[in-house]
């Protein structure tokens, strides 16, 4: 027996980073909105200062992702085993906007343009063999307006360097692509650390930088400015200084009565009508099912979760699965490559165990095509960060250097004497698709509901074996200008699996993407895809942002088309 | 929740290991001395449950192996041999090759013990984060505090797993 919601206008499949936007355009536009959303409502009093609670035993995914990790393997004969890498993301009203450090990076314009930029500079052989890179079906000059939107809406905090109009700034980013607002915030609070980085970096004749952060560095929008408390990456804030979207679009949307939310909601499928456009979705909570029934709907959800949800939601307009009838759901996946450097600075109190991890220092130097890659072996680039907040138990976890043991009296020696003067960079990686790089649904292994969770066959490329190497020697360099005696390198490269992208890629061509440029599907007209499943290439930057300006811009295309793209 | 302990001569070995993994010594107490080894079991009967089984399998393999070669069990071993033991296991060139894993995971399981919140039952009184120079919780951090090679003068740290 299903019970059936009052219709709506608009089914948003999770209200995280990207639904939470959705949410906001649309209900401001006059549309009707239910958002399913698989966890709670979370408030700042859910957010206590335990790492164990919070990161290491991952409490705020219990809700749905921790049943249902996806597996790994990296050789497609193999039979997939549990994932080498940290996998979840948070399940509630919010979603990860909850726990992320809230870097708020916009994508330089040559991500939108890596293929032609590539092929232009350095010729067509320097396209790695079994890559799939492509431009984008959108351009840094489309998103722009969609990222001022964003950073005004969620609250960014960060020094803008080139303001459409004004001289360039020298305090932001040097490379920096022209914006048509500043941040509504001057960034956070510098730290001794950050300053000391970036003095470091100066000195090599590179461009450091403030991170720009969805963190308020004043009060904004109602609600308070950061305490640096050092806890705000895997758990939400504790005085609402964060701009996670259930604090501003996701209750701006709730204003307009217009909002309907289902929470502890979880969604087993999108349906369709008798002419294969999406009529809604059916959920589950607790023991009784529901049918939402909705003109057009939006699947928001994290990237694995949106090609699960797809191929999971067959039928007979569909046989491989929503919007596969060209067989691309689950292609160009990609996730960060992220290569991480330590360095010792003896006795140095380097005081890293407080504030938070968006307080740092960063160059772009080492991004996207800002160096010659010639001879390089690779293309591409991404943000270099000397990084903050650290934890006690994530710390003691860290690769040590050469020939200190990793336990008994000398290591607790070497701990007591050396803790304070450790620090860390780690450079994320835009790793690039390929053809090897797949998800699919696991033929064995399930969630506790039976349904088979998200397999990833990820090969690691040599393009992204020589980055690691280059990017290990760029980052030695800084930490060795700034006072470090000693460093080393984690002994394997990162594969970052909660940075990941692809498996709905955008594109105009139904035979190679399964969106278009607004994440609406070639096959079903009136579903949209939102989220970092869409992104045709990773970036070289954290993602929620562009997350979050290609939904702004999705759902004002659905609020501008209405007519045509609703159904019935 | 079952209960379903580790029956008392498996968790003698694991104490053993431990505490060879972070001793009682001249820079403070042990792991066992902090309570890690609650934090341990008592992770193995929730969050760690998956582990349960692998961790009988480990100790008793982890026996076996201190009898094959001394003929006695690990926990009447002493300390130096105990440590080649380990070391081997460690490096994954002991006879047992399993017992690597085992190690990565005890080794894992004791730093979540030793360096996570009191409010767990390991780190009794936040002894494992002084090892670290870490003050612990707080909510607000000043600006003098985030400087290099200060202590913050305000040391005093919130109860655990505050705030709330």
């Amino acid at each position: 027996m299903t019970e059936r919601c009052a219709p709506v206008d608009v089914a948003i499949v999770g209200l995280g980073a990207a639904g939470g936007v959705a949410a906001h355009v649309l209900t401001d536009a006059g549309l009707d909105v239910a958002g399913i959303e698989a966890g709670p409502r979370l408030t700042a009093d859910d957010f206590r200062f335990d790492e164990l609670r919070n990161d290491v035993h991952a409490h705020f995914s219990q809700p749905k992702a921790v049943h249902e990790v996806p597996t790994w393997r990296s050789d497609p004969e193999a039979e997939a085993g549990p994932s080498p890498w940290a996998m979840l993301m948070v399940n509630a009203v919010g979603g990860t906007s909850v726990h992320y450090e809230a870097m708020s990076f916009r994508f330089h314009r040559w991500t939108f343009e890596a293929r032609s930029r590539v092929v232009e500079r350095y010729g067509e052989a320097a396209l790695p063999p079994g890559s799939t890179l492509v431009d984008w079906p959108v351009s840094y000059d489309d998103l722009e307006p969609y990222y001022a939107e964003v950073e005004q809406a969620i609250g960014v905090s960060g020094t803008a360097a080139r303001v459409a109009g004004e001289a360039p700034n020298p305090a932001g980013n040097y490379f920096e692509e022209e914006r048509s607002k500043p941040f509504p915030m001057p960034a956070l609070r510098r730290t001794g650390w950050s300053e000391l980085m970036a003095e470091a970096a100066t000195r090599l004749g590179w461009h450091p930088f403030a991170a720009p952060a969805a963190i308020n560095s004043e009060p904004y929008d109602g609600r308070p400015a950061c305490t640096f408390c050092g806890f705000c990456q895997y758990n939400g804030c504790y005085r609402d200084a964060k701009g996670s979207t259930q604090l501003n679009v996701i209750r701006r949307a709730e204003e307009t009565g217009r909002l309907r939310i289902e929470t502890m909601a979880r969604v087993l499928r999108v349906d369709v009508d008798a002419d294969g456009m999406a009529s809604g979705v059916t959920f589950v909570r607790g023991c009784t099912e529901y049918f939402q029934p909705a003109r057009s709907v939006l699947v928001a959800t994290f990237t694995y979760e949106n090609t699960r949800l797809l191929l999971l939601s067959k039928s007979s307009a569909y046989p491989d699965g929503l919007a596969n009838n060209h067989g691309q759901v689950g292609k160009h996946y990609i996730a960060h490559v992220v290569p991480f450097a330590y360095g010792l600075f003896p006795g140095r109190r380097l005081n890293l165990f407080n504030g938070v991890g968006s307080q740092v220092t960063c160059v772009d130097d080492w991004n996207a095509d800002h160096f010659d890659h010639s001879g390089l072996g690779f293309v591409g680039g991404g943000v270099v960060t000397a990084m903050h907040e650290l934890m006690p138990v994530a710390f003691a976890r860290w690769p040590l250097p050469p020939g200190v043991p990793r336990w008994g009296s000398e290591w607790k020696r070497w701990m007591k004497a050396n803790a304070q003067s450790v620090g860390a960079l780690f450079t994320q990686f835009d790793a690039l698709p390929y053809e090897s790089n797949v998800l699919d649904l696991d033929p064995s292994v399930t969630d506790r509901d039976g349904v088979p969770v998200i397999r990833v066959t990820h090969k690691l490329h040599a393009n992204e074996q020589s980055a690691h190497r280059f990017f290990q020697v760029m980052m030695q360099r800084w930490l060795r200008e700034a006072g470090a005696s000693t460093t080393w390198e984690h002994p394997v490269i990162l594969v970052e699996g909660r940075h990941c992208y692809g498996g709905t890629r955008m594109g105009a061509d139904a035979e190679t993407s399964v969106v278009d440029s607004f994440g609406f599907a070639h096959d079903v007209p009136n579903l949209g895809v939102l989220g970092a499943s869409t992104f045709p290439t990773a970036g070289g930057h954290n993602p929620t942002l562009t997350v979050q300006a290609h939904t702004w811009r999705a759902a004002r295309h659905l609020v501008d088309e209405w007519a045509s793209i609703a159904s019935g | 929740m079952v209960r379903d302990p580790l029956p008392a001569a498996l968790l003698a070995t694991l104490t053993a290991v431990v505490d060879r993994l972070i001793p009682d010594d001249e820079n403070g107490p042990g792991a066992v001395q902090l309570g890690v080894v609650g934090y341990v079991e008592r992770t193995l009967e929730g969050e760690h449950a998956r582990h349960r089984r692998a961790y009988e399998e480990w100790l008793l393999r982890l026996d076996e192996c201190a009898a094959a070669e001394h003929g006695v069990h690990f926990v009447e071993l002493d300390v130096a041999r105990q440590d080649e033991l380990l070391r081997r296991i460690e490096a994954g060139t002991s006879a047992a090759g399993e017992l690597q894993q085992f190690f990565e995971c005890v080794r894992t399981h004791v730093v979540e013990g030793m360096f996570g919140d009191p409010s767990w039952g390991g780190n009794r009184d936040g002894v494992g984060w002084d090892l670290i120079g870490y003050i612990g919780p707080k909510k607000v951090w000043s600006y003098e505090a985030q400087q290099l090679d200060v202590v913050a003068n305000d040391d005093r740290r919130l109860a655990s797993g505050g705030p709330g």
